[in-house]
């Protein structure tokens, strides 16, 4: 218990430290040096680079990249930090105040815009110039997702769309056929009442942001709603397509094709050990060791309700503006980034797409990793965040509103509406803090 | 004057003043002595409090370049029913309460009933205790993964057995209330009920046998010994774990954080955890503060009746 005091006291103290360093250190906005140019000349410079690859292959890949880059490269010297995503955006922010972040990092699409409106990432409009990128050399709207206030701020590194995964044996075992995937509300209700009367609870489902929230968004959109109204001041969310959204996913409990109660992380589980035939999973699910034994496939997501669409996430490098951020270092570290997406696709091995299509399009990358097809398949039709600082909080509000749709404590027309009052009330927040 | 010729060499006067002189003398080397701590407790405690205070008269977001001066609107929105943050606020506040008037009782009664058993003359008494201290070793996040795991309402262990046993094996644990109350408050008397024994432990073994003699021979049996002797003897210690186990259960934070996430929806998630996200996630620091100094004025107020309900009976 005293443990759990002093974690508390840790807690608090933490706090106000922040408070205080942040006091203590304004003013480092202002002024928007480019991050410039590739090809660093310059002498020997220690780039340092925070990501959130923390699982999975991108341990080996990351550093075994690096290690290349470095050899090839000798006078930059790129020293990677992973961390959890949660740590990253709790700490870079600070240290950035501080003059002790990294050069260089790579975030959540959805966050760049706040971190570019607090003042912490540098413009790379030139950079994106110089590179010669444009809008054409991505999948669709993924530039300007890491675009803000009329300037570049993040430049797309990988895109991660939801896809449904399907257990080949669950389907085989209740008697059906293991390569015909439901495309559509009809085919996954036939499939799931056959696995039902098979005795099985054919698509789990919780209420978690992961990957629920995700699969609310897609629904969304697919319903024809939208997250916010188009000048972003407005939460759209709980409109008619919401809670048509919404409640498809509650039925899921309702008709028995889940049970009720699953826990965060159990629809995945599920999907593993084959209790759960069909699951909406990220891309980077792919990648997941467990699911190794199992005999599984992945399609685009069905279509459920008017149009396609499905929601994807992306990371962004952003070259980090330090107080005193050292010019050399941000140079090094475009030619890092350069590098890097010339070097991307081997990132498919971490259930990331590379965002770069000249590399996603190289006939190498499907013939190495057959199973991302039907996910680049979804890219054309795949949604992103809205650029908007403070966004992703927005969004995250969401989350328990779900949770008290699927455990029934609410209607979803409800849970959306609760959430939306409060969405609204941080939209406003957001704009008073950060401006319109 | 001068003529008095008894006075005495050293008045009493005199003698008070040089008492004082050497009272000031000793005050003064207490406070060198002191100084070291004073100098951390000021700088680690004192200021943060300070800080913290002006922190929360501001809409204060530390990436921002301005913390305009809002007076006293964070707390305001905090006793406006509907405000962005007093909703959250209060039922964090009331998930707090819940697990504190849930947990403390059993983190009382649950070590003091092993203390009595381990105070026993028992053969591997030093064996039983070291087993129920052995938890309290583990740090939070030990504990919290191998819980979510055990207590997983599809895939964990406890509904497996329950279910092998023939009783209801799809209780969610850790998704649904009132279960979640029950899975927080049991791991955390498990994982902390140690601590409580060994100090009530020690503090039975400063009771003098001769109180138990004497008991014994006014013919009291052994529930009567526990009432007449054990416990009053134990009143000191009683206010201590009870004070310590009020604040700890009123700060906790990682047991919610890792096994329940908050489920459902946001009813288990603590006052900590969600000043915790609005300060260093949400970066709303002025809000945060002013949250802290509410919990922190609940609980000066728990504490202060606390200490008065004890000092009464003594």
């Amino acid at each position: 218990m005293r443990r759990m005091m002093r974690s508390a006291v840790v807690a608090t103290a933490a706090l106000l430290a922040a408070a205080t360093l942040g006091a203590c250190s304004g003013g480092s906005s202002g002024g928007s040096t480019d991050a410039g140019s590739g090809d660093y000349k310059g002498p020997k410079v220690t780039v340092a680079f925070w990501n959130g690859f923390t699982g999975g292959n991108a341990l080996q890949l990351v550093p075994k990249l690096i290690d290349q880059f470095n050899s090839e490269h000798p006078n930059i010297v790129v020293k990677s930090s992973p961390m959890q995503w949660d740590d990253l955006d709790a700490k870079m922010p600070l240290a950035l105040k501080a003059g002790k972040g990294p050069d260089l990092a790579v975030a959540h699409g959805e966050d760049v815009a706040t971190y570019a409106a607090q003042g912490l990432v540098l413009p790379a409009d030139k950079t994106v110039k110089t590179l010669g990128y444009s809008e054409d050399d991505f999948p669709t709207s993924v530039l300007a997702s890491g675009r803000y206030d009329g300037h570049q701020y993040g430049l797309p590194w990988s895109v991660t769309p939801l896809g449904l995964f399907i257990n080949r044996t669950a389907l085989s075992e209740a008697g059906l056929d293991p390569n015909t995937a439901p495309t559509d509300a009809a085919s996954t209700k036939q499939a799931l009442e056959a696995l039902k009367a098979a005795g099985r609870q054919g698509e789990w489902v919780s209420g978690y942001r992961y990957n629920d929230g995700l699969e609310f968004e897609s629904l969304l959109w697919q319903f024809g709603g939208d997250l916010f109204s188009k000048d972003l001041t407005k939460p759209t969310f709980n409109s008619d397509a919401g809670v048509q959204a919404l409640t498809y996913m509650t039925d899921k409990i309702k008709d028995g094709y889940s049970p009720p109660n699953v826990a965060e992380g159990g629809t995945l589980k599920a999907f593993i050990t084959g209790d759960s035939a069909f699951s909406w999973q990220g891309v980077w699910s792919t990648s997941d060791p467990a699911l190794q034994g199992v005999d599984w496939t992945a399609t685009a997501v069905p279509l459920i309700g008017t149009q396609r669409a499905v929601r994807t996430g992306s990371t962004d490098w952003m070259f980090m503006r330090n107080k005193n951020q050292d010019k050399n270092k941000t140079a090094a570290a475009v030619t890092f980034v350069q590098w890097m997406n010339a070097h991307s696709l081997d990132w498919a091995s971490t259930g990331e797409l590379p965002a770069l299509n000249s590399v996603r399009e190289d006939p190498e990358l499907l013939q190495k990793y057959p199973k991302l097809a039907p996910f680049i398949g979804e890219l054309p039709y795949a949604r992103y965040y809205p650029a908007k600082p403070g966004i992703g909080a927005v969004i995250k509000l969401i989350t328990p509103g779900i949770d008290e749709a699927m455990l029934g404590k609410k209607t979803p027309k409800q849970a959306l509406d609760d959430a939306a009052v409060q969405a609204e009330q941080l939209l406003k927040r957001n704009e008073s803090q950060y401006g319109g | 004057m001068a003529s008095l010729p008894l006075a005495p060499a050293t008045s009493p006067a005199s003698r008070l003043s040089r008492a004082a002189g050497r009272g000031r003398r000793k005050t003064l080397t207490a406070y060198l002595f002191l100084t070291p701590f004073l100098v951390l407790f000021c700088v680690f405690v004192v200021a943060p409090i300070i800080t913290g205070l002006w922190v929360s008269l501001h809409d204060w977001n530390p990436l921002l370049p301005r913390q305009p001066f809002v007076g006293l609107q964070n707390y305001i929105e905090l006793f406006t029913p509907g405000s962005l943050t007093s909703g959250d606020f209060w039922e964090s506040m009331r998930a707090t309460a819940i697990f504190t008037i849930a947990s403390v009782p059993f983190l009382l009664v649950v070590p003091f009933a092993l203390a009595v058993l381990l105070h026993q003359k028992l053969k591997g008494g030093t064996v039983f205790r070291a087993i129920f201290f052995a938890p309290y070793v583990l740090g939070v996040a030990v504990i919290g993964v191998i819980w979510k795991f055990l207590l997983d309402p599809q895939s964990g262990t406890l509904n497996k057995v329950l279910g092998a046993m023939g009783l209801p094996d799809s209780i969610p644990w850790t998704v649904d209330v009132p279960w979640v109350w029950i899975s927080l408050v049991g791991v955390t008397v498990w994982w902390t009920m140690g601590f409580n024994t060994v100090i009530l432990l020690a503090g039975m073994q400063g009771i003098g046998s001769e109180l138990y003699d004497a008991a014994a021979v006014d013919g009291a049996g052994v529930w009567r010994k526990l009432t007449g002797v054990t416990l009053p003897g134990l009143r000191p210690v009683f206010m201590f774990i009870t004070t310590t186990s009020i604040l700890a259960s009123a700060n906790m934070f990682g047991q919610s954080f890792l096994i329940t996430a908050g489920a459902p929806g946001d009813e288990s998630r603590t006052a900590i955890m969600y000043i915790a996200d609005q300060g260093l996630k949400q970066s709303q620091m002025g809000a945060a503060s002013a949250m802290s100094y509410i919990l922190f004025a609940c609980l000066a107020v728990i504490s202060v009746i606390n200490f008065r309900l004890q000092r009464e009976r003594s």
